[in-house]
Formats: structure tokens, sequence, C-alpha cells
């Protein structure tokens, strides 16, 4: 991980109180609340249509909340403070007809940045994503992994103090993911707090300092990601017997097995006893396996969805 | 300035463009082929017109013939149809065959009597090619007149004199009590070319900002442009940005035009004489031709945040280019009274000022408050629009396909950028 932990961390460059959007009948956003530490990147996680790109269309003043308050260093955010934030929208693209270089001045220009200013920093990033030859080209002209690129570097290159990133993953080539890694792990040890969105959450894993998780509309998981983890009961063990046997069944607090690359994954009911578990397997044979299995963010993401969407199935019934 | 870089932007994509460059070049290029052509054709039929005169007394046609050649110069020229014993019969009859075969464009007849009945006949093609009477009918007069003097026993001199045309001089008349001397056929002229120039400019550059406006909802820039400015400072500096464009456009036409006259060169007969408008004209007409062409761009840029695709937005393109044909047919009204109330409500109108005010300020100078007040207004309209336009782009954006509810728009009309 990036962040040092005794970094600037702590307080909150950005919070969230009470956003309300609907559209229509569908509420997008129902009563979130939420708080970004100075310094983090934080993880924005959440299924389809949970209401991740509208609270972030909120966020950046694109569509205009029904309720709640956005404060930006403990101030309302307004369209000063907002020249402060990049953002990278789901749909990406830029003007196909401008070259790269009016295009990041032009960029910059919308943040406010003077117009001499803007074309060295412009010049400093192209340099920096290796695009330095194509800066007189027409976007057109680019393939579409330079695009990207030529995007990234107009996000990062006022030297915003917070970036917002929607998908920032989907559609990039394992390379490209590096390069924009690099680059953020790079920005934040600047000191620029970062915020994505993401459906894959390996690279979350690998990133994030804290993460939240929504779904519909409302937040259900929230902080920092070793925390998440820690706080999540392990629920599997994975083993396996020197000669390879099958698992029996019956086992002492295991719902069920399933077969996994040579080995086995026992997966637990909640508050089963390790111990008396590993006692157990000792007693058929002898073990060349037994861990206990850290969830990943997938698991917990998974099954904090799940529960979440059980219990309100649950109340729905109740209720009618 | 963010709106500075709007503008810059859509200005350097629109004149750098191939579309620019070409229709810079083509358009007048058309505009002269349509001139030059009929010209062309013209040259042969119109400027050799040829009256035959006979005239059995043998008095009238060496002085008519003097009187065409002081009055029309080249343009009409006069051939005698001599007689050589013939009967009168027989000179009417070849008469008549000169006109039916095309040799001349007319015949005229003198009667035996025509110094006391006055009579004669004009013979003619048809009836376009009797044009020629016109000019003929006071040289004619003239004659008969020059004729009974002289048989009156009146001097050469006193005959002049007595023969001479009256001389008019035209002026107008304008509030603040000043008389001044106008051209009015060639201010006209030139009013009339102004106002098609800017319903020409209207319906080309029009067009550009509705597509421009629609083009910038699948951009995929528009999230980020959105984030960074308010949606009604995109619209107008998208508006003044392709605006500027089509001005650099005409500039373009407009100079060349005039640097050719200047070297005494006419582009297909066309000469920028800028002469016969009174500066005070010259800048009305540039104030009402930029801020009209803003305010319809600003139209049309509305439209074109409410529709999703072209083909959508031709039903409602349809309305604004009413707005612009509405005072076309106005323009005789206005002019029969360009000081009356109708005229006056009507040219305050700003989707009707460009044109209304603009001949009214050519007609007869309305009230100096008035103007100001027409330009404040457009200027006001161009405000109102380009914001509402600016708004309505926010919801169509968002909207996902789906048609707003006049509630919602309502509702976004109210919010603040």
């Amino acid at each position: 991980m990036s962040h040092d932990p005794t970094g600037p961390v702590g307080e909150a460059v950005l919070e969230i109180r009470g956003l309300c959007k609907s559209y229509g009948k569908v509420h997008a956003v129902k009563n979130l609340s939420l708080s970004i530490p100075q310094g983090a990147i934080h993880g924005f996680l959440g299924p389809n249509g949970a209401g991740k790109t509208t609270t972030i269309r909120s966020i950046m003043n694109i569509v205009v909340p029904d309720g709640g308050e956005i404060l930006f260093g403990g101030h309302p955010l307004d369209r000063q403070r907002l020249d402060r934030i990049g953002y990278l929208p789901e749909e990406r693209g830029l003007y196909r007809k401008m070259t790269c270089l009016d295009q990041l001045v032009f960029l910059a220009e919308l943040k406010s940045v003077p117009r001499s200013e803007a074309r060295h920093k412009a010049e400093a990033w192209l340099e920096r994503v290796g695009l330095s030859d194509w800066a007189g080209r027409k976007i057109d002209a680019l393939s579409k992994g330079m695009q990207q690129k030529v995007q990234l570097a107009s996000v990062f290159q006022f030297d915003p103090e917070l970036v917002i990133l929607d998908e920032p993953f989907s559609g990039l080539d394992p390379l490209n993911v590096e390069v924009l890694r690099d680059i953020i792990r790079e920005e934040n040890r600047r000191g620029c707090t970062i915020i994505f969105s993401t459906h894959m959450l390996p690279e979350a894993e690998k990133l994030c300092d804290s993460i939240c998780l929504i779904e519909g509309g409302e937040v259900i998981l929230e902080g920092d990601l070793a925390k998440v983890k820690r706080d999540f009961p392990l629920d599997s063990v994975k083993a396996a017997f020197v000669d390879g046997r099958d698992m029996p069944s019956g086992l002492p607090g295991v719902l069920r097995t399933e077969r996994n690359e040579g080995a086995w994954s026992l997966i637990l009911s909640e508050g089963a006893d390790h111990q008396k578990l590993l006692d157990g397997l000792r007693e058929e044979g002898a073990l060349s396996l037994f861990s206990a299995h850290r969830p990943s963010l997938d698991e917990i993401f998974i099954s904090a969805v799940r529960k979440r969407r059980g219990a309100a199935f649950a109340t729905q019934e109740v209720a009618s | 300035m963010k709106l500075w870089a709007i503008i810059r932007r859509e200005y350097k994509e629109r004149v750098k463009s191939k579309g620019f460059v070409i229709s810079t070049v083509l358009i007048p290029l058309l505009m002269s082929m349509t001139i030059i052509i009929p010209m062309l054709m013209g040259d042969r039929v119109e400027e050799r017109r040829t009256v035959a005169v006979l005239d059995s007394e043998g008095r009238w046609f060496k002085d008519l013939k003097d009187i065409v050649a002081e009055q029309s110069g080249d343009g009409l020229e006069l051939m005698a149809v001599e007689l050589n014993g013939r009967s009168l019969e027989q000179g009417i009859q070849e008469v008549q065959d000169l006109v039916t075969q095309g040799t001349v464009n007319g015949g005229i007849v003198f009667d035996p009597d025509f110094m006391e009945n006055g009579k004669l006949r004009f013979y003619v093609k048809s009836v376009a090619a009797g044009l020629a009477s016109d000019s003929l009918r006071p040289a004619v007069n003239a004659v008969l007149r020059k004729a009974r003097y002289a048989e009156a026993g009146i001097s050469e001199d006193l005959t002049e004199y007595l023969l001479s045309y009256t001389d008019w001089e035209r002026l107008t008349v304008s509030e603040e009590g000043d008389a001044t001397a106008r051209d009015e056929r060639g201010v006209f002229g030139m009013a009339m070319t102004l106002i098609m120039m800017l319903y020409m400019m209207v319906i080309l550059y029009g067009q550009q900002t509705l597509v421009g406006v629609i083009e910038e909802k699948t951009s995929r820039v528009v999230e980020v442009l959105l984030s960074s400015v308010p949606s009604s400072q995109m619209m107008l500096g998208k508006i003044l940005g392709i605006g500027a464009a089509g001005l650099t456009q005409v500039a373009i036409w407009v100079l060349s035009l005039y640097l050719a006259s200047t070297r005494g060169i006419s582009i297909a007969g066309m000469t920028f004489d800028a002469s016969v408008l009174s500066p005070f004209i010259l800048v009305s007409f540039l104030l009402f031709f930029i801020l009209g062409f803003m305010m319809y761009s600003a139209l049309f840029a509305g439209v074109g945040a409410l529709c999703n695709t072209i083909q959508e937005a031709q039903p409602f393109s349809t309305p604004i280019m009413m707005f612009i044909i509405i005072p076309m047919l106005m323009l005789t009204v206005v002019m029969q009274d360009p000081g009356g109330t109708l005229a006056t409500v009507m040219s305050l109108i700003p989707m009707f000022t460009p044109v209304l005010m603009f001949i009214r300020v050519i007609l007869e100078t309305p009230p100096m408050w008035q103007v100001v007040l027409s330009w404040v207004l457009l200027l006001v309209a161009i405000v109102v629009f380009s914001r509402t336009a600016g708004k309505l782009f926010r919801v169509g954006i968002l909207m996902h396909g789906a048609a707003p509810s006049w509630g919602t728009l309502l509702k976004v009309m109210r919010q603040s950028d």
C-alpha cells in the first residue's frame, strides 16, 4: 500500500451529509453520508445501479441533488472549490478534432489555470505519459490507449487536491492499468486525495487505503480497508490431506465443502470453532494444508450485498 | 477566463475546418454564378434595343433621334424606315415585319396629321418589349411640343426653357429636425442586400449551432465541461464561438468585395458602395446583424438542447425559421407606415428587431430611444435564450432518451447554475 499510515490521513477532505437524489420515482441515492479522509486512496464500491455515478455527479455539480450537503475542506463545495477537483467521468472521451496539446490546455483552462501555465503543465504531462511526439497530432490519430493516457493527464495536470475517477480501470489493457496505478500512487504521494469507483475489486484491494460499499443508494460498509477485512468473519478454511483423499462429510461446523485447485475449501457456519475442526481433520489423516482463509474484497462485497438484499427482502415480506 | 476558452475552442475548431474554407470560396462563387449567367444571356437581348420609326412627313425623326440620344444614351437606337415612293400601308407593313422578325424591338408610326392630333402607333412583339415605350413617350412628347412652340413663333431659347424638366431633390426628415439627402434607391438596395445577408447567415450558422449543440451531447467531454462551467456559460461560449466564425466568413466576403471595388473590379456586377449609407445606418446594421445573429443562434441552441438527433430537431427549427420569415412578410406593412404603432411594437420584439427595426432606421430614423431599446432587448434576449438553452441542455443530457415533462422543465428553469 502506497499510503503511509502516519501521514496526513484523518481530516476529512470531502464530506457528504444526507445526500438524496431521485429520478422520477427511482431513488438513486438515499440519505447518503460519507467522509473521505485527506490523503487517502478511497475505493467507492458497489454493484451496478448502486448510486455511485449519481453520487459522483452530485459532487461534481453535474446533477443537482434533491437534498443534502457536500463539504470540501470543511466548506460548502462551490464552483471555485470545484476547480481543485479533477474528474474522470465514466463515459470518457476527448474532442476528436483537437490536438493533444490544445486539448490539455483547454481542459486546464476550464479549471482556471492561466493559459501560459496550462501549456507548460500540459507539455510536462505529455512527456510523463510518453506522448511528447504526439503533442501536435489530433486525438483522432491516436490509438485508444494513447487517448486514455491523454485523458488521464487532463485529470491530474492541474495539481488537484482531490481526484475522482469513475470506473477508471474499465476498458484498459493490463499495461495501461499498470500506468494508471502508478500515476494514482505517485499523485497520492504528492498529497492528492483520490476517490475511484470500480467493479474491479482486486484493483481496489491493491490500491485502497479505505473503502465504502454502497448498495441501493445507501452506504452499507465503510472504513479503513484493513479494518473492514479484519472485522469480516473468517468464513472458510483451506485444507488438503497428504494422500490427496476426499474430505469426509459431517465435520464440525462445516456447511459444505468445495474442491478448489487440488485442495478443499471448507465453508463454515457462523461462529464455527477452527480448533475443533483441525482436531477433527487430524483424526482423519495427515494434513498437507490447513489455513484460515482471509476473505477477499470480492467475497466481502458479495456477502455484504447479499446480506443487505436478503434483509431488505425480509423487511418487505414482513411489511406486506 | 473559462468562457473565453470555450469561445476560442469553438471558433478555432470551426475556422480551421475544411468546410469553412470550402464554403468561404464556394458560396460567393455560386452566388456570382446566379448573377453572371443571366447577365451573359441578357447581354444579347437587352443591350441593343432598336426601335424602327416610320415618319411619312419626314419632320420628326431627326429631332426624336437627338432627344433620345440625349436622354438614354446608347441604350436605345432609332432606325428610320423610308417610304421611298411606297404607300403608307406598305411602310407600315415593313415596320410590322421588322417587329415580328425580331430585327427591332418596337416600331413607331407617326400619323400623317401628328402635328395636329398627336397620334402615333407603337408596334411591339410582346408585352415585355413594350417597356421601351416608357422611355420613348417623354421624348416623343418633347418633339411634338417643340414643333408646336416653333409654329406659335416662340424663340428657340424660350422653347428650351419651356421644355426643361423639373429637378427633384429628395430629403428625409428625422425627429431631430435635420433634413438629409439620400440616394433612396441605393440605400434601399443596400438594405435589402444586408437583410438577405442576415437571413442567409442565420440559416447557415443557426443550423451549425443546432448541430454543434446536438454533437456536444454525444461528445464525451460534456461531463467534464459541465463539471467545470455553468451550462449557460458553456452554451453562451458555444453560441459566441460559432457566431464569431460566421462573422469571420462574412467579413472575408465583404472585405474582398470592398478591395475588389476599390481596385475597379466589379464582381458579378456587384460593387460594395458603402458611401450610400450614412455612418449611423452602417453602425446600426452591424449591431442588428451581430445581435440578431446571436439571438437566432441562441434559439437554435435551445432546440438543439432539447433534441437528441438532427432529424428530431427538424420540426422544432421550423418555428424559428418563422421568426425570420414573419418580419420579411411584414416589410411592406412597416414600409408603408414606419412610425405607426404596429411597426413600432413589432420592431421592438427581439425576434423581429433585426429586420424590422433596421428597415425603420433606413426609412425614417425612428426616435433614438427606440433604437437603443431594441438593442438592449436583443441583448437581454440573447442572455435569456442562451441561459435557457444551457439549462435545457443539462436536463437533456441526463435524461437518457426520455423526454422531460413540463414540470421537470419548470423545475430546472428555477434551479441555479
